[in-house]
């Protein structure tokens, strides 16, 4: 079964192609991660996925239907953690999850349980400090925990791993594993390609202006077994991305 | 102190100002700010400093009239920045310009150097330099002096409006602080309006009262302009003085950091005050109605300005109305309190509810993630703006009954509430467009400053002079509008407005779809 189909997807910005005709598909089940170097498309993508923005062509398809940003059934079975995180400053952080909770739609009891657990699973429970006086670790686990309250089916996640300490992030993984061990999707956007390596099964490469320009499984790596593209053989995920992407390291002598 | 790094700084702030007229919107607000900065040169300097300067030597009264129009000047150029924010923009903080290599003295320096050149305070300067060229050229004082005076008296109030918004903002953000702030606003609101008439009877306090006086800096820059040299020596003096008391106080006042209102417990509360009264707004708003409830409550300039917002009009109708005796004095104060009354319950709202997202920043995006409409976030904010809003009338018209000359009229009273619910709808309507189309991006944690776009600034000083105009006019040109058997044109006035309201806000939403994708860069600042 497909979680996420999108098919000649594009996203201008006046003349500017930020998105040129992209289509994949993501099976269910699986940890897509979806890799671009920095300004490829990757957020816009994000963004047309998960109605943030409007595509200026294509279509998404999100577990079967249609989708559109005025999709808001989908949309309650989609779970995002945005590129900005999405936070209300003023709030704490029980006040925002419980806020996000109820708009999902959780009864009371469910909401006041599962805000209870997360914040103590991933360590939120000074209740004396704002949101906009957390760290920026702690701001992206309230991101994370305001993504996945109401048990989504297919989880969005745009850099998820950066500024979150070893702890948190082998936390997040564990429950990423477990999440997709049940059936359900996570789409990850990250520039850390040990982390993609290690938990995805699937990946696509994108390069600017948000072309795509590779898709599959990198489990073989895992394997000790090897990636061919273009006559040339990768058996991790960096030099493929290098290679792809045609990203150079600059040199430079005074530094 | 590093001349050169706290110039290029300096720099920095007007690039930065500059850039930002690159836009659209920029060129517009541009345009609209140097016409009407134009308009104000030409109109002040021919008809206010510069005039009042030759009135003041025809009539040999230099100083007094230098005290006058010092004084008033100095006043206007504290209540604006504290009520609109103008000249109180903070473009770096010092957190902000800890990056560069430069000490805490350069860093403060820097600041405050920025500060006092916003375009705001060179107003206020050419304003007081006309007096000072009138005055020079008819002899009635020196220009040097008077060059330095003004500069001083500038300073003097920029660190005065600083010094003061600084102490409402540690205020504002203590355990009660908000009402000892109304408390002291409707103590300094009502006190001097009340003590005229005893001061009528007591002119030896009067007299006391302008020896104090003399050592405030306005009257100091008028013996420095107007005096002779012993007299023009003590008013320096006295300006200097002021200078170095503010600047203490300045320092003291930036050293303290202020203290947060914070509940240390470990304990969740699930059911706040927040939650209870978002339920009147329905099932499906509730929990969106609680988050613009706890995102205003929260807000310092909303608390701030929601405190003043009533003082201010109490203070306003009595300066418009109290002047009259005997008969006339109850229309007198009616037509006033009717020109007031629609804006009480806009301006403490308004940066808001003309600016809805430009506060949230990165948070727009949360609205548009959710599983419901688009635009319910826009809907739900206005609502809470609305009751905040509504909750004036009661004040103000409990104001009225215990203030107002007598005899109270219950006609007059519904008329009175009426222009209030219709300047209320009205105004909130006018805040629905300037969201969508005007907005920009706003700092949440700032108490003080106008940052709000050309489209908002129209909004909230556009509708305040609205509503301020028509009444005096109605009582002059058509006196039986204000009678109390023909209340009921406010009751239209207030449906219609309603109408428009109603209007504003499906139009309004359905626009906010295909502008939301703008909305989201400027509002996280990727745009301006």
């Amino acid at each position: 079964m497909t979680a996420i189909q999108v098919s000649g997807l594009v996203k201008k910005y006046g003349t500017t192609v930020a998105v040129d005709n992209l289509s994949f598909t993501v099976p269910a089940g699986s940890m897509f991660g979806f890799l671009g170097p920095n300004g490829s498309g990757k957020s816009t993508t994000i963004g047309c996925l998960t109605g943030l923005l409007d595509p200026t062509a294509g279509q998404v398809e999100i577990l079967g239907q249609g989708f559109t940003s005025e999709s808001a059934a989908l949309k309650r079975r989609m779970g995002v953690m945005p590129e900005t995180l999405g936070l209300f400053d003023p709030l704490y952080a029980h006040e925002f999850l419980a806020f996000v909770g109820r708009m999902f739609g959780l009864d009371e009891t469910t909401v006041r349980q599962r805000v209870t657990e997360l914040l103590t699973a991933l360590e939120l429970t000074d209740s004396s400090k704002t949101i906009g006086e957390y760290s920026t670790g702690m701001r992206k686990r309230v991101a994370f925990a305001a993504a996945v309250i109401h048990s989504p089916e297919v989880l969005f996640l745009d850099e998820p791993f950066e500024s979150i300490d070893p702890a948190g992030v082998a936390l997040m993984k564990q429950w990423l594993r477990r999440f997709t061990d049940q059936g359900r999707t996570v789409f990850i956007t990250s520039h850390v390609l040990e982390t993609v390596e290690r938990l995805c099964n699937q990946v696509a490469i994108i390069t600017k202006p948000g072309k795509l320009v590779w898709e599959g499984d990198i489990t073989v790596f895992s394997r000790d077994g090897a990636v061919e593209v273009g006559g040339a053989r990768f058996t991790a995920l960096e030099p493929l991305f290098l290679h792809l992407t045609g990203e150079k390291y600059a040199d430079l002598n005074w530094l | 102190m590093d001349r050169k790094l706290i110039a290029e700084l300096v720099r920095l702030r007007y690039k930065l100002m500059w850039a930002k007229t690159r836009s659209r919107n920029g060129k517009i607000a541009l345009f609209l700010a140097g016409y009407l900065l134009l308009v104000m040169l030409l109109a002040l300097m021919g008809l206010g400093g510069l005039s009042a300067g030759i009135t003041a030597v025809q009539q040999g009264r230099s100083e007094q009239v230098a005290q006058i129009v010092f004084g008033g000047l100095f006043m206007e150029a504290i209540i604006a920045p504290l009520m609109l924010g103008f000249g109180m923009n903070a473009v770096f903080s010092d957190y902000e310009l800890r990056r560069y290599p430069v000490t805490a003295m350069d860093r403060r320096l820097a600041r405050h150097f920025i500060g006092i050149l916003d375009p705001f305070w060179a107003i206020f300067l050419i304003l007081e330099l006309g007096l000072v060229v009138g005055l020079y050229a008819f002899g009635g004082g020196s220009f040097w002096a008077g060059l330095l005076a003004v500069l001083l008296l500038i300073v003097s109030n920029y660190m005065l409006a600083r010094v003061i918004g600084l102490a409402i903002d540690r205020l504002v953000n203590r355990k009660g602080g908000a009402g000892i702030l109304m408390g002291f606003v409707i103590l300094l609101a009502f006190v001097p309006g009340l003590s005229i008439p005893a001061l009528k009877h007591n002119p030896q306090v009067g007299a006391a009262l302008l020896k104090a006086l003399a050592y405030t800096p306005p009257f100091g820059a008028a013996a420095l302009t107007t005096g002779a040299p012993l007299r023009a020596l003590g008013g320096l003096g006295v300006i200097v003085w002021w200078l170095i008391g503010l600047a203490a106080v300045l320092v003291a006042l930036e050293k303290r950091p202020p203290q947060r209102q914070t509940v240390a417990t470990s304990k969740i509360q699930w059911e706040t005050p927040y939650d209870r009264i978002a339920r009147i707004f329905g099932p499906a708003n509730a929990p969106l109605a609680a988050q613009w409830l706890r995102f205003c409550l929260r807000n310092n300039r909303f608390r701030v300005l929601y405190v003043l917002s009533l003082p201010l009009a109490g203070f306003i109708t009595y300066q418009m109305g109290g002047k009259h005796s005997g008969p006339g004095l109850a229309l007198s104060m009616f037509t006033a309190a009717l020109s007031c009354f629609p804006w009480i319950t806009f301006i403490g709202t308004s940066r808001i509810a003309v600016n809805q997202y430009g506060y949230a920043g990165g948070a727009f995006r949360r609205y548009q993630l959710l599983p419901s409409d688009p635009a319910a976030s826009l809907r739900v904010g206005s609502y809470v703006n609305l009751l905040f809003g509504s909750l004036m009338l009661p004040a103000g018209a409990l104001l009225w009954i215990l203030f107002s000359p007598p005899p109270l009229l219950i006609s007059r009273l519904l008329m009175l509430v009426l222009m209030g619910l219709a300047g209320l709808f009205l105004l909130h309507a006018a805040g629905l467009w300037a969201t969508v189309f005007g907005p920009r991006k706003g700092n949440y944690t700032a108490s003080f400053g106008n940052d709000m776009s050309a489209f908002g600034n129209v909004v909230v000083i556009g509708g305040v002079l609205l509503f301020m105009a028509p009444p005096p006019l109605l009582k002059e040109l058509l006196p039986a509008a204000l009678a109390p058997e023909n209340w009921w044109w406010t009751l239209v006035a207030a449906a219609v407005c309603i109408g428009i309201y109603l209007f504003s806000l499906k139009t309004v939403s359905a626009l906010l779809v295909s502008r939301r994708e703008h909305l989201m860069a400027i509002v996280e600042g990727r745009q301006s």
